[in-house]
């Protein structure tokens, strides 16, 4: 089994925390930002699994489910449902902020942009009675969403005053061994500004697609 | 959009009870209360009637197969809803590529991804003209299949193929 990842590509960090937090073997390879992805995909997509069959996954998500699931963690509805909310309602928005933060340095519209989000995931984390977000340990949602939202809390955690429970969860995870790993290998040092180039081959988000990013943006 | 496609996918499950949904949000997201609490998310409460229906292999038969599976669908939801024009091309260009070795989206069986996908790509495909339709010709030839999987189509208007050529022009 093959894993693809580039340095200062944010989608890489949850796969590489979620090998090293799984153990699954697993054979680790960086590669140049194009240079592969799904054999069939006109935009390249890293990270990349190539499976023991031959398949590819293209989705950071499914490889971390992947390689939980290999590890002994069933899927279950409320792991589905945060990770198809962190896909459908926190990608839009951070892609948006970190555009905004990475590459025109408007790093206070950006964290606006993610007020609602982060606000939900307080509200939950808070309501919870658990110190991660579906278990006593850590599971695939912790390390997806430790990873998306990791550029931007770790260059920005004064920001996160006002979210506590989100702060103290996201503490908790930096604290582990796999996602210190994995911050390291991806993006070492300011996260934010390693993050500039893989942002730069982005296409600009339209705000009019995801009309839930767009109402949370203050900036007419 | 959503809440049709969910009471399609109850019916082709031939779930006797019909449930009733909500949506939270600006982008309409479905939510379903069950026994347990309430259920969010197209492609989750789409899962969890796959569970209560007992037909947990449409999920993926092993954990590699729901794992690509999982990517399908999430491909539905991010890359299929709400593409514009251009990305339209794209997204058709891609999976006749991938889809010109396979029968179903994720190899020989019937699966969710394969449902949602084709009640997501439907009102592209249905926009195409004859000469697209053969140009996406695997994308064509498996809508086309789909469209005919016994008790899938349901709400949705059956989209005109010309078969001969779609099926010919498939063999080298």
């Amino acid at each position: 089994m093959k894993l693809y990842i580039s340095e200062g590509n944010p989608h890489c960090l949850k796969v590489l925390a979620a090998v090293e937090q799984t153990l699954v073997q697993c054979d680790v390879q960086c590669v140049i930002h194009e240079e592969r992805g799904g054999p069939f995909l006109s935009r390249p997509a890293l990270p990349a699994l190539l499976l023991p069959s031959g398949h590819h996954l293209f989705s950071s998500n499914a490889i971390c489910q992947y390689l939980f699931e290999t590890s002994g963690q069933k899927p279950h509805t409320l792991i589905n449902q945060w990770l198809e909310w962190e896909t459908t309602e926190l990608q839009p928005a951070l892609l948006q902020a970190l555009h905004m933060a990475v590459l025109q340095g408007k790093a206070t519209e950006a964290s606006k942009i993610l007020q609602r989000p982060l606000s939900y995931l307080d509200q939950c984390l808070s309501k919870g009675t658990t110190p991660y977000l579906t278990a006593e340990t850590v599971s695939v949602v912790d390390v997806v969403l430790w990873g998306a939202l990791h550029p931007f809390l770790s260059d920005s955690s004064p920001a996160l005053g006002e979210w506590k429970s989100v702060q103290a969860w996201f503490e908790r995870l930096a604290g582990e061994k796999a996602c210190q790993a994995a911050a390291q290998r991806v993006l070492p040092g300011k996260s934010l500004e390693a993050l500039k180039s893989f942002m730069q081959r982005q296409p600009a988000p339209h705000s009019s697609q995801r009309r839930g990013a767009e109402s949370c943006n203050s900036t007419p | 959009m959503a809440l049709k496609e969910l009471s399609s996918l109850e019916k082709f499950l031939g779930l006797k009870k019909h449930n009733k949904y909500s949506t939270q949000g600006d982008n309409k997201v479905p939510v379903l209360q069950s026994n347990n609490g309430p259920v969010v998310g197209l492609l989750t409460v789409c899962s969890h009637l796959v569970n209560e229906a007992k037909r947990p292999e449409l999920l993926g038969s092993s954990t590699e197969h729901r794992a690509m599976v999982h990517q399908w669908l999430e491909y539905r939801v991010t890359k299929v809803d709400g593409c514009g024009r251009e990305e339209v091309k794209t997204v058709l260009k891609d999976l006749n590529l991938y889809l010109q070795d396979k029968v179903y989206l994720t190899g020989n069986c019937f699966t969710l991804a394969d449902a949602l996908m084709y009640y997501g790509l439907h009102p592209l495909v249905v926009d195409l003209a004859v000469h697209e339709k053969e140009q996406y010709m695997n994308v064509t030839r498996w809508f086309d299949h789909l469209q005919h999987y016994p008790g899938l189509r349901h709400h949705l208007a059956p989209v005109v193929v010309l078969r001969n050529r779609v099926y010919t022009s498939g063999h080298h």
